[in-house]
């Protein structure tokens, strides 16, 4: 089973989105910010990882960089904001993020993304 | 989804049920004013729940709709067909709603025109009717001009003379600096609904709480009319603002009235506009020459010099000094910016408005900067704002990719992930963290590899990218992995294309790099596997509830408990026969052992009774949290649109009470901290003055006391005034004159909860409309409970609510009178004496006797109930008064006897019985016999 | 009562309700003369504004609150 880390500090969006991609047999963990997603991922790396931009000690973006910076196999990132800012696209691109999706993010299209990215077919 | 909104989208279907069935019943008695505010009440409560989420489209709708109800009610409108299509529509729009947020855990984005133009239709009915009651006959023009009003969107087009000249040049130059530091510029233009002061809005509040706010002014929309004919409250002011905060942020502000707000990005430069005496000064020929030059060669220093000088040189009201004012604070804030600097001096040679349009303003700044469009009038400096439709990653076009069906959405999603990787490798930062960014870019290219190619081809696949992978760490730049990417297939080919090709079987070696020339023969180009038939869609819900194993928690239908709760009452009555029995075993048939068998057995039947019944009643108990947890969030946001600052402080969530009483709890706790904090907690400003933090504290406290539970509801606002509530009491003929007199400061505050009472003159959203205290004295006494109302002037309010934990076993003193047993609430017995006949006076044809010093006035509950017989008096010749409390009076019942105290199972009266008000219920007595419970309150 | 009614003068302190506008206006048609004094005012509701700009009495005191004043200026001082 692929291993997927929520990075989020909000706990409804970590239980939608872990919802959704518990449905399509992924196992997933949590993080509420990015330190704590950081430690984490140091201690086992996962397939994927779900990003929001603003959280508390860490926000995505530094956790992005902190994580790319690791020699570690990395795994795509998917960076999910609201659209507030045009901007924060490319900066997520610039941080590390693969793909980055605007809140609120559509199940089937959340698991389209994720499938893509893992290389997982329906079947 | 949290349980809030679980507990608020239920709610909301049954609401939006019953408004559809008061507005069919409505369709058979359309003058029937009880179901009309019954209607009312269901749109308002709707609007109040959904008012406590972000749903402004849905409250927006509702607020519409209750508005349209109000005026049905007060007969301002007539109810019509056509009305109550509308409404309907409305509350299909609500519920469809509702629907989404269920289902998706959000509300899509894409609902604001339609609850725009419902609001429209709702409001046209509104103002049509207002001159008088429409007929049947102008319904169908009536009709069709809704339809038109329908498709009209509000104007979406900005304005282009924006009144930029009326703004100071300090403020002007305070914005400029502003955005000069990365900030964009919006300009607001608020036009506030002429009903919003009845909807309880304060626009300019609103207005000047905007964030980032640099610059305002307020207009009067039309010209004032003479004061005799002038209406305070209604609204006639615009509002336009200038403000440096992001538009989602002003978004959010003015979240509540989207539909009366227009907000335009501002270029910043737009800002430049000189103004003043254009006569005048020394001559600027030779300087405009100069500052052409130095610009030209770059020598910035010079030319802010220069200007300085000019500066001193001129009288500081004229149109030059404005000018050069701006050219050295353009020097300062953006020397870069070549061809604006040329602008202003080329205006500045002319004396005439900087000519912006002739340059692309929003060049320096973020994508989301605008530029001008429209070549601007020189003079007046008008243009047209638009914002710039620049996209950085323009293939991440998920909404359009959605719309061709799941396999198409998918193609274009894979097409989308790849085209991001392209970008994410030509990025040309060379950050530390490059080589786990190309890493993860090579992660997701393989994701896609694995999805879209043939598994044959699959590992010749893999290995050219792990390949050019290496290659581009080695090199540490995205460059190699890009090449193998092109190599792929060209950048411009999109994927119908790939497709196409693979329809085809062509493998064109052409297509393949260096790299790949050894795989070329087995690779197949990006393709998508398409998704199999009929399982594209994956519905989330259904998935969902199927993942969840073993939940630890069972919704059960309300109806079932309410079974469970009428069986075991059956079950304590009919447990209360086996004494008889034993009785009669013994008595009658003389097996004295089998008796004693009886009863051993009863004493486990009644033990597993009462356990079951005490199981049951734990069944019906919910923590006071259930209504708590609503608190927090409409605390947070009455007080801030309010401007107060709010401690909200819950003690003893956990405490339980019976569904029904928690239940009941609901509405009155909401007006009561509505109340608070619209009347009791001070402004900041104003608790300052008075020596107090800014912040007020509201506390709710939950507690066990008993067999009751307590709330409190505190406040260290500014307490009640009891004068100011016994003017208006009186004013409101709810008191005479003699008791405005009379009445103590603690009586009068307990005035509030007199019917018709209400503080509030204002109608807002917030404390309702003409819905006061009496609702929260009435929705408590409706569950037998009793409040307290204490408060202190300038410390504070202490509200206190008694109910019982339970309503489901009522405790009744039985009593006799002619010859049949009548069961009485306890909680209004206040006594039981036995008066001597001879004790007993005639009042003005009335009987009364005198206990402790107080006249208390008899009546015979015989006489009451109709019955012509008169009541028995005991051997000395003494009557049974049982003496009952109404209200704050204490009343007697001649009775023939008391009997016990008993706990029943109140059951309601059901067909014919249930219209007659003498009673409260029934219950049945362990022998078998009815006992009927009296409604001591409708009897008298 | 945060309008108080001199003779010839309105006093606004504090935070002015929209309840207060009604009474405003109805003064401010029997004294055409009147001044209104807005010293301590922090904040008013726009009912009230709106009878202000109305009626155009003359403003004795400006709002103390510089940041009122600026926006009453806007909306009570003729451009």
């Amino acid at each position: 089973m692929k291993r997927i880390l929520i990075v989020d500090d909000a706990a409804t969006v970590r239980l939608y989105h872990r919802e959704i991609l518990e449905t399509a047999n992924y196992a997933v963990e949590e993080a509420m910010n990015g330190i704590e997603a950081l430690e984490k991922a140091l201690q086992s790396p996962f397939d994927l990882y779900l990003v929001d931009i603003n959280m508390p000690k860490l926000d995505g973006y530094g956790f992005l960089r902190e994580l790319r910076g690791q020699d570690l196999p990395q795994a795509p990132a998917i960076m999910i904001s609201t659209e507030a800012q045009a901007n924060d696209e490319q900066r997520a691109y610039i941080a590390g993020a693969n793909i980055y999706l605007i809140k609120p993010v559509k199940p089937d299209r959340l698991l389209t993304q994720v499938r893509l990215l893992l290389g997982d077919v329906y079947r | 989804m949290n349980p809030l909104l679980e507990q608020f989208l239920s709610e909301a279907r049954d609401f939006l049920q019953g408004i559809g069935e008061k507005l069919m019943q409505l369709e058979n008695a359309p003058d029937d004013a009880a179901l009309m505010g019954e209607l009312f009440r269901l749109v308002h409560t709707l609007k109040g729940n959904s008012g406590l989420f972000d749903f402004p489209e849905m409250t927006r709708v509702l607020h519409a709709g209750e508005d349209l109800m109000d005026a049905v009610r007060n007969g301002r409108v007539a109810y019509s067909r056509l009305l109550a299509d509308c409404l309907l529509d409305a509350m299909d729009f609500v519920g469809m709603l509702c629907n989404e947020i269920e289902a998706n855990g959000a509300m899509g984005v894409t609902h604001a025109g339609t609850s725009v133009r419902l609001v429209e239709s709702l409001r046209q009915l509104m103002e049509r009717d207002a001159a008088g009651p429409r007929h049947a006959d102008t319904i169908e023009t009536a009709e069709a001009e809704t339809a038109s009003g329908a498709t009209e969107h509000p104007s979406a087009s900005f304005r282009a003379d924006l009144p930029l000249a009326v703004i100071p040049e300090a403020a002007r130059m305070d914005a400029y600096r502003h955005a000069g530091a990365g900030h964009l510029l919006h300009w607001i233009a608020y036009t506030p609904s002429e009903q919003c002061f009845y909807q309880g809005e304060d626009p300019f509040f609103l207005a000047r709480q905007t964030p980032e706010l640099r610059w305002g002014c307020i207009e009067a929309r039309d010209p004032w009319p003479p004061l005799a004919e002038m209406d305070a409250y209604c609204c006639l002011l615009d509002f336009c603002l200038l403000t440096a905060a992001p538009r989602a942020e002003l978004e959010e502000h003015y979240r509540y009235v989207m539909d009366q707000v227009e907000i335009a990005p501002l270029p910043r430069l737009a800002l430049v506009l000189p103004q003043g005496d254009s006569n005048g000064g020394p001559v600027y020929d030779d300087f405009a020459t100069d500052a052409r030059h130095l610009l030209a060669t770059g020598d910035l220093v010079g030319l802010a010099r220069n200007a300085g000088t000019m500066l001193e040189l001129s009288n500081p009201d004229l149109w030059i000094a404005s000018a050069l004012r701006w050219l050295r604070l353009m020097l300062e804030i953006e020397p870069e910016n070549r061809a604006a600097l040329a602008v202003l001096v080329e205006s500045l040679s002319r004396l005439a408005a900087p000519d912006w349009a002739s340059i692309q303003i929003g060049t320096t700044g973020s994508a989301e900067h605008s530029e001008i469009t429209r070549p601007s009038q020189p003079d007046d400096g008008q243009f047209v704002a638009t914002a710039s439709e620049s996209r950085p990653m323009e293939p991440i076009n998920q909404g359009q990719a959605m719309a061709n069906g799941p396999a198409s959405a998918e193609a274009d999603a894979l097409a989308a992930i790849v085209a991001t990787q392209r970008e994410i490798l030509a990025l040309t930062d060379d950050p530390a963290w490059l080589p786990g960014r190309i890493k993860a870019a090579a992660a997701a290219l393989a994701g896609c590899l694995r999805v879209s190619v043939a598994p044959d081809a699959l590992p010749g696949l893999e290995t050219g990218l792990d390949a050019a992978t290496t290659l581009a760490l080695a090199d540490n730049s995205g460059a190699a992995l890009l090449a193998w990417l092109d190599g792929q297939f060209s950048p411009s080919l999109d994927l119908s294309d790939a497709e196409g090709a693979a329809a085809d079987g062509s493998v064109n070696a052409e297509e393949t790099t260096a790299t790949m020339a050894r795989e070329s023969t087995t690779q197949a180009p990006l393709a998508p596997t398409p998704p199999p038939e009929g399982d594209g869609e994956i519905k989330f819900g259904r998935r969902a509830e199927d993942a969840i194993a073993g939940p630890k928690s069972l919704k059960v239908d309300q109806a079932k408990i309410d079974r469970l709760m009428n069986l075991i009452g059956e079950m304590v009555v009919a447990k209360n026969a086996l004494p008889y029995l034993a009785g009669r075993a013994e008595a009658v048939f003389g097996v004295r052992e089998l008796s004693r068998d009886i009863k051993g057995h009863y004493a486990v039947i009644n033990r597993i009774a009462e356990e079951m019944q005490d199981a049951i009643m734990q069944v019906r108990m919910m923590p006071v949290s259930f209504v708590f947890q609503r608190f927090p969030r409409l605390v947070r946001d009455i007080s801030r649109k309010l401007g107060k600052e709010v401690n909200l402080v819950l003690e003893g969530e956990e405490t339980e009470a019976d569904k029904n009483i928690i239940e009941a709890l609901g509405d009155p706790l909401m007006h009561i901290v509505r109340n608070s904090l619209d009347h009791g907690i001070e402004l900041p400003e104003v608790r300052r003055v008075a020596g107090k933090p800014a912040a007020g504290t509201l506390t709710l406290r939950a507690a066990q006391e008993s067999d009751r539970v307590v709330i409190v509801i505190q406040d260290d606002g500014k307490g009640i005034d009891p004068d100011a509530i016994k003017r208006k009491a009186y004013a409101k003929g709810l008191i005479d004159e003699a008791t405005l007199e009379r009445i103590g400061d603690q009586e009068a505050v307990n005035l509030v909860f007199a019917a018709g009472f209400s503080t509030a003159e204002q109608v807002s959203d917030l404390s309702g409309r003409g819905v006061g205290m009496d609702v929260v004295r009435t929705a408590v006494d409706k569950v037998n409970g009793t409040l307290a109302l204490t408060s202190e002037r300038g410390r504070g309010t202490h509200l206190s609510l008694s109910l019982p934990l339970s309503m489901a076993v009522t405790n009744v003193m039985i009593v006799v009178s002619d010859g049949q047993r009548f069961g009485i609430p306890m909680d209004s017995v206040v006594e039981t004496v036995r008066v001597p006949r001879a004790a007993i006076r005639t009042i003005k044809h009335s009987l009364a006797t005198v206990l402790r010093g107080r006249i208390v006035p008899l009546k015979s509950i015989n006489g009451l109930l109709g019955l012509d017989v008169a009541p028995k008096a005991n051997a000395d010749d003494e009557l049974a008064v049982l003496v009952v409390r109404l209200g704050n009076e204490a009343v007697g019942l001649l009775v023939d006897d008391f009997r016990e105290t008993l706990d029943i199972i109140l059951k309601p009266m059901t067909g014919v019985l249930a219209g007659i008000p003498a009673y409260a219920g029934s219950a049945l007595m362990g022998d078998g016999s009815v006992l009927m419970v009296l409604n001591v309150k409708e009897i008298l | 009562m945060s309008i108080e009614f001199k003779r010839n003068l309105a006093v606004f302190r504090e935070v002015v309700s929209v309840e207060e506008a009604e009474g405003l206006l109805e003064w401010l048609q029997k004294k055409p003369t009147a001044k209104v004094d807005l010293g301590a005012c922090v904040h008013l509701h726009p009912a009230n504004l709106q009878v202000l700009m109305a009626a155009k009495p003359v403003i004795q005191t400006w709002p103390t609150d510089a940041q009122l004043r600026v926006w009453l200026e806007s909306a009570l001082v003729a451009h």
